[in-house]
């Protein structure tokens, strides 16, 4: 075949080179070749990927993926339905045929690109480590214009150049449920207008929604301030999740941190940018970063080095991976990366030496204890051993493994919104497999696990409640 | 758009009454996710249906067959050989869904399963009851039970248990016509259960197969021997067989697999590694593992080997197996595409298909992680590319099709468990003649008359010759037929004679089952005593070849002089008597190759001396127990075993071996080969 051509392509049956008819031999194939997008988007794309195999283009880190198939034993989509259009080498796959015009039109890949659930599962099986889910969302932003539309617009917007607006905006939307009328504030559109489709119903899942977020109890706590503290153990980094959802989260692990780890400060840090990134609006996303960078620098700069923590593994994950935002910016790309070597996630940082058997009452009220892996945590930081110890030594005896403890519970950040089926079978495969071990408490990592669990449990297995992994030790932790 | 397409919305209404609305797929995306598998080959479907129960597959055949709508089977599309392509388009029959392990019956020792279980969870789902199910493909964690059947795969442990063929019991098919049909090797008459194992799809579906699980060892023992060259391995491997040691596995890697695999991992042998053995033995022997050991240690040691290495756990014995599992996939990190070549050659000639293989990758300057099987000769060189170079795609498939022809002209054959696929469609002109290649089409046509099932797969196409691709003749001559004795010619002149006259024959051994009054229709007897000359032996391989009229008692004895044996039980008749009538089913697993003669006098050579061999349908096992009827056998390749023969009890002979009733697939094949009637005219009376 020497010609593309675009009727044989696509007549049933026929066998297709599958050697792209424009590559010419040697090693680089390089972005004249992209039909995913357009030349002049190519700076809405993150372009260039930071795979476990080096730096790599989206073409090629595409193409890394030889279709062996291993994903498919643990997509979740994939093991659902079986379709391989729903699995980790389809959607690899898709991308691929996408930039090689081999696939014409990117909303055909709507459904495989929009039901992954980011969770990565099949990067961590892969030998290659394809980064599936990095490949999924540059598809995505092609697809999904950007984050161009109002609603996302203005909800980033909002939110990276008035985040006390932000905060007022969700206030409103609280206080409509707390008044008796919880679906007012969905309807009322405040969720869609400030980009939070997902919180209408995530605070529908959290039983009840705070009215004073975390950085504003934790900027009035004199021991956190900067100014205060010399020589900060670390920097607790307030992840919206914990802050506009969980407030108490934040402030567990606040309290376990000053236990374990002494003195430490709060970063009043923006929001990681990670929301801004999954709607497709990479420059925000980076200006997010940038923030943050500046402000680790700032504090750097005034007491030398300490980690940051972040208490929420999608958060986490996310801000461990910002020298991917700057691959094209020498200036930026090694701040980028410092910063990220200095963030830990609480579940990796809270020391083990300073767990020891919990407290009598908390543990006969906690019943069996047992551990949800959160995506971002094991798949995403490689975090898997260190809780485990932990929680063994809090919970002894209690402690139970839980079955297939690395399958996503299909939170997902807004995913449990948009893919409401396919949600809601994911989650109830998880629930299955905490029924099974008769579980009376799961600790989790991650806030958009702790609200997906945490109702589906009340939903269906109310003995059991979701749990953040701060708040259990700092409920079980012996009190002195 | 297209007017093929209209194929499926004529008949879609009646698709989706059979499995709901949403599960007949013919949008864009779904047509090109199932347009590609790990293979190489693309080409898109009209359809894809998904399956979420087996009784909706036979209505959906039957309806894609009245439609004449091409289909083909999928699972995990892992296969390598381009099998789960849609070469006609038409619809994919995705049964992934179909994954409910229904029984385990460790008393009969069977497991019954739907196509969609993944072998590593019938493992795990066995390993409760003290069992397992012996195939294990390298990708076992993620191929399916279905797919292991279509392809009929391997594995380290058939070297002693046998492939996916060997441990089938019995099989529930879906025909291309729609019809459910039950199939076991032990049915009366032709083993058609073999046939339609390794027949990727192309002549039915499976629904539901019975499997053979066995209690698993008391004890087992994994070893590594760490070579400075892979030949000295491969030297091993040859004479620890030849001791008699029935390892449950024997597989060998070289050090760019060994590295592939073992990246971030500490490496556990010593610098200056080129090649490991991976030497497993199982048995509730202690005492008997332990010397086989000793003596296998001694082998290698012998050999040039540097460090053999007893497991001392389950941890060293996993980090082994790792090793050799995750070779194949850890090769994705060296290059985005990889071409596994699967080429099998008698044992002792593994150094040798080494050595080209080996000047076969330098020639075409490409990178390859070599794998072993090499307890049963089989290669699996590992060729990493990247696809989008063209120029690199080309030398890969010429080296290819060169390690093909190099296992051909060895004595081998072109696929021992990944299958022909569409990708070594045209090596299957290399390796077999017209004659043969007209047999298995004729299978194909008895099975799947008006061609839908997985069409165009297997066989080679019209125009598919060697001289079409004048870049892959090579510089040998392919290896001609083997020298038949001058009794065996005359019987083939006899059956020419008989056939340009229309005279019936009975086809006879030594008389020991066919009683005379059952040959009617005026057949005249054709009498294979003449046909027992000497014994061929390949000491090195472990086979021999014996004629059809050589007595069985007399077959054993000679091999017994030699210091081999055949295990089987003890069994009367002529050898061609005993493989046609199938008193003993498990005659089977010994068979590697026949020489037959069909109704026409025409020559055929089917299998060979390798103990894998998924190129082509398993002819050779069709006819078993097929009574004479559908050709005539000649001669028999057997696998043979060294070392101490096993206790048996006495066989006790079934009395109605001949109690026969031929169905409607059983005359399709005799109208087929025989259509005539000329032999054994009585079975098939009226055809």
């Amino acid at each position: 075949m020497s010609e593309h051509n675009t009727e044989t392509d696509e007549r049933p049956g026929f066998a297709w080179d599958p050697e792209p008819e424009h590559a010419v031999g040697g090693a680089h194939f390089r972005a004249e070749l992209n039909e995913l997008y357009g030349h002049e988007q190519a700076n809405r794309h993150l372009g260039a990927l930071l795979t476990d195999l080096g730096e790599r283009n989206l073409y090629d880190a595409a193409a890394q993926c030889n279709r062996c198939g291993y994903c498919e034993t643990v997509c979740p989509t994939y093991m659902l339905t079986g379709r391989e259009t729903l699995s980790g080498r389809g959607r690899n796959q898709f991308v691929r045929m996408l930039i090689e015009g081999h696939a014409k039109n990117t909303s055909d890949a709507a459904e495989a690109l929009n039901t992954c659930l980011l969770c990565s599962a099949c990067t961590s099986v892969c030998y290659a480590k394809v980064p599936t889910a990095d490949i999924v969302l540059e598809g995505r932003r092609a697809l999904t214009g950007y984050g161009d539309n109002f609603f996302a617009r203005a909800a980033v917007n909002t939110l990276l150049n008035a985040p006390r607006l932000f905060a007022f905006w969700l206030k409103l939307a609280y206080l409509a449920k707390r008044t008796g009328l919880p679906r007012l504030a969905a309807k009322m559109g405040i969720y869609d207008f400030i980009g939070m489709p997902g919180l209408a119903e995530a605070e529908g899942g959290v039983d009840r929604v705070p009215l004073r977020f975390a950085s504003e109890i934790l900027r009035k706590d004199p021991e956190l301030r900067p100014e205060g503290s010399k020589q900060p153990g670390w920097a607790y980094f307030a992840p919206c999740g914990p802050n506009f959802l969980f407030p108490e989260v934040s402030q567990a692990t606040v309290s376990i941190l000053k236990k374990a780890s002494g003195p430490g400060i709060f970063a009043d840090n923006q929001c990681c940018g990670l929301m801004a990134h999954n709607y497709g609006r990479l420059d925000d996303a980076r200006e997010f970063a940038r923030r943050n960078i500046l402000r680790y620098e700032e504090l750097k700069a005034a007491h030398g080095e300490f980690p940051v923590i972040a208490d929420c593994a999608s958060c986490a994950a996310f801000m461990k991976s910002y020298e991917q935002l700057f691959t094209g910016d020498a200036e930026w790309r090694p701040r980028a990366k410092a910063f990220a070597a200095a963030v830990k996630d609480i579940l990796e940082f809270y020391p083990a030496d300073k767990a020891e058997h919990g407290d009598k009452a908390a543990l006969e009220k906690a019943g069996t204890v047992t551990y949800h892996d959160s995506c971002r945590a094991c798949h995403g930081q490689g975090i898997r051993h260190e809780p485990r110890v932990v929680l063994q030594k809090l919970a002894g005896k209690q402690y139970k493994e839980l079955p297939e403890s690395d399958w996503c519970c299909g939170g997902a950040g807004a995913y449990a919104f948009t893919e409401v089926e396919l949600s809601k079978k994911v989650l109830d495969r998880k629930l299955r497999n905490i029924a099974s071990v008769q579980a009376g408490t799961v600790v989790v990592g991650g806030t958009s696990c702790l609200a997906q669990i945490g109702a589906g449990l009340r939903d269906a297995y109310p003995s059991a409640r979701a749990v953040h992994y701060s708040v259990f030790i700092d409920e079980t932790s012996p009190k002195n | 758009m297209f007017k093929r397409k209209d194929r499926i919305s004529a008949i879609r209404k009646e698709l989706e009454a059979i499995v709901g609305p949403e599960n007949v797929r013919t949008e864009e995306a779904e047509l090109l996710m199932y347009s590609y598998d790990s293979g190489m080959a693309r080409a898109r479907p009209e359809a894809v249906i998904n399956f979420t129960s087996a009784a909706q597959v036979a209505p959906v055949v039957k309806m894609l067959y009245g439609a004449g709508v091409p289909f083909l089977p999928r699972l995990a599309g892992t296969n390598l050989s381009g099998g789960t392509i849609p070469l006609k388009g038409g619809a994919i029959l995705n049964l992934a869904r179909l994954k409910k392990i229904r029984q385990i019956d460790t008393a009969a020792g069977l497991a019954l399963v739907e196509p969609g279980v993944v072998n590593l969870e019938l493992q795990r789902a066995l390993e409760p009851f003290g069992f397992f199910y012996a195939p294990d493909p390298a990708s076992q964690k993620v191929s399916t039970i279905g797919g292991n059947i279509g392809e009929n795969a391997g594995g380290p442990l058939c070297l002693k248990y046998g492939v996916t063929a060997d441990n089938v019991e019995k099989l529930e098919v879906v025909t291309p016509e729609g019809e459910v049909k039950f199939f076991s090797y032990s049915d009366a008459g032709p083993d058609l259960m073999s046939v339609l194992i390794g027949s990727e799809g192309t002549l039915g579906i499976v629904i539901h197969a019975w499997l053979k699980i066995l209690p698993l060892p008391a004890h087992i023992k994994t070893a590594s021997a760490a070579f400075p060259s892979l030949d000295a391995a491969i030297r091993a491997v040859t004479r620890i067989i030849s001791a008699g040691i029935l390892p449950r596995a024997l597989e060998a890697m070289d050090k760019v697999s060994l590295d592939a695999a073992l990246t971030g991992k500490a490496s556990p042998f010593p610098a200056g590694t080129d090649a490991v053995l991976i030497l497993e033995l199982d048995g509730d022997d202690p005492v008997r593992i332990k010397t086989d050991l000793e003596t296998a240690h001694k082998i290698c040691s012998d050999n040039g080997c540097e460090a053999f290495k007893v497991a001392a756990d389950e941890d060293e014995r996993a980090l082994l197996w790792q090793a050799r599992k995750g070779a194949y996939p850890a090769m994705a990190r060296l290059a985005p595409d990889l071409l596994v070549e699967d080429g099998v050659v008698p044992r002792p000639k593994l150094p040798e298909a080494l050595k080209e293989t080996r000047e076969i990758i330098a020639k075409y300057k490409l990178t390859a992680g070599l794998l072993f099987h090499a307890g049963d000769g089989n290669l699996h060189p590992n060729v990493i590319f990247d696809r989008r170079d063209i120029e690199e795609v080309k030398r890969v498939k010429k080296a290819g099709y060169e390690m093909l022809k190099s296992c051909i002209k060895l004595g081998g054959t072109i696929s021992g468990e990944h299958g022909i696929g569409v990708e070594k469609r045209v090596a299957m002109n290399w390796l077999y003649g017209r004659g043969e290649l007209a047999f298995f089409h004729s299978i194909k046509r008895a099975f799947d008359p008006a061609g839908l099932a997985n069409p165009d797969k297997i066989l080679p196409v019209a125009g598919e010759k060697p001289a079409a691709k004048p870049d892959l003749a090579g510089a040998f001559v392919f290896p001609g037929k083997s020298g038949l004795s001058p009794e065996a010619r005359s019987i083939i002149d006899e059956l020419r004679l008989r056939a340009a006259s229309g005279t019936r024959t009975a086809v006879t051994g030594l008389g020991t089952r066919l009683r005379p009054e059952r040959v009617t229709e005026g057949a005249r007897p054709l009498d294979l005593k003449s046909l027992s000359g000497l014994l061929e032996i390949d000491r090195e391989n472990l086979t021999a070849r014996a004629e059809a009229g050589l007595s069985f008692e007399e077959f054993r004895r000679q091999l017994k002089a030699a210091g081999f044996h055949l295990d089987l039980p003890e069994l009367k008749g002529s050898v061609g008597g005993l493989i046609a009538s199938k008193v003993c089913p498990e005659i089977r697993g010994l068979l590697l190759g026949l020489e037959v003669a069909t109704a026409a006098g025409e020559l055929l050579e089917l299998g060979g001396k390798t103990v894998k061999n998924v190129a082509g349908y398993d002819a050779v096992r069709l006819l078993c127990g097929s009574q004479g009827a559908y050709a005539v056998i000649l001669s028999a390749t057997f696998a043979l075993s060294a070392g101490k023969e096993r206790q048996r009890p006495p066989f006790a002979e079934p009395p109605a071996w001949d109690a026969f009733e031929p169905a409607e697939i059983h005359r399709r094949l005799k109208k087929e080969f025989d259509p005539q009637n000329l032999l054994n005219p009585w079975i098939y009376r009226g055809v």
